[in-house]
């Protein structure tokens, strides 16, 4: 399968997801792994400890399970093309604090990568100028670890 | 509600699946384009944005609900999702994929990427009990 048709099957599985299968409030929500993620995540802990962490109104009674979705799907998809194989982490720590930040820097834009671009499609200008600081923050960072492979 | 998390899990399903065949990356694309200037990943990109575009003025049509139309953003939320979204894209390009393509590495057995997302989850938490207090301090 071809990034090209990947793309497509997302994106009518995004609007889906939120037009027509109630994944909304907010708008533009059908996919989001760092929302979806936040949504599951604050759900149980608010569960299990009584706090009250934010989540969206469309995961106020039962949470969002798209990540465990895309676990399942993939996992599936790898066993089946007999891609799947446990490869031990390099450097743990560093791939740790990866996570808690885009996590962070994906909840102060009110998405992560995808949904920035969903927002775009969405015609939402804080998605734009978000999907804009995005693509500025890739270039840079490409340029940046290309000069640091080419050292 | 339950629609929600059923559809959602369905949604997961498909584009996990999808992506996981594909080598789906949303920042990938533009990271593989100025280093090698293939456009495999690009192209995706790409097309997610235009099919979206098309897609949400068409679902209202077969019974699906139009979106709410969104007000001019005020000045704090540009200057937040201004640093947001360069965060995402730097960081998520020092990790070699977004998000959702450690979800996808991390279900096909690579350890960096579980890594990855014990620390995204914990990033949640750690947002909402420490920095989006502090970030409502400071506007």
């Amino acid at each position: 399968m071809t990034g090209l048709q990947a793309g497509i099957v997302m994106a009518v599985a995004a609007v889906a997801a939120g037009s027509l299968f109630q994944v909304r409030p907010p708008d533009a929500y059908g996919i989001c792994m760092a929302c979806h993620g936040r949504d599951l995540t604050n759900w149980v802990v608010n569960d299990v400890t009584g706090w009250r962490l934010t989540v969206a109104p469309a995961s106020m009674v039962f949470p969002l399970l798209t990540v465990v979705g895309v676990l399942i799907g993939a996992w599936v998809a790898a066993v089946i093309s007999g891609e799947f194989r446990f490869r031990k982490p390099s450097k743990p720590v560093k791939n740790f604090f990866y996570g808690v930040l885009v996590m962070n820097f994906g909840l102060l834009a009110a998405g992560c990568s995808t949904r920035l671009a969903l927002r775009v499609g969405a015609g939402d200008p804080l998605g734009v100028i978000g999907f804009g600081a995005m693509v500025g923050g890739i270039v840079l960072a490409t340029f940046w670890i290309r000069r640091q492979a080419l050292r | 509600m339950t629609v929600a998390a059923v559809a959602s899990l369905v949604v997961g399903i498909t584009i996990g699946f999808v992506g996981q065949r594909s080598r789906m990356c949303f920042v990938g694309g533009i990271r593989d384009w100025i280093l090698v200037r293939d456009t495999f990943l690009l192209k995706g990109l790409v097309a997610f944005i235009l099919m979206a575009w098309v897609a949400f003025p068409l679902a209202p049509l077969i019974g699906g609900e139009a979106l709410g139309g969104f007000g001019t953003p005020i000045f704090s939320a540009v200057v937040l999702t201004v640093i947001g979204g360069f965060g995402v894209g730097w960081v998520s390009i020092l990790a070699n994929g977004c998000p959702f393509r450690q979800h996808v590495l991390a279900a096909q057995g690579t350890g960096g990427s579980m890594v990855y997302l014990a620390g995204f989850f914990s990033g949640a938490v750690m947002f909402h009990t420490w920095v989006s207090p502090f970030v409502l301090e400071l506007i």
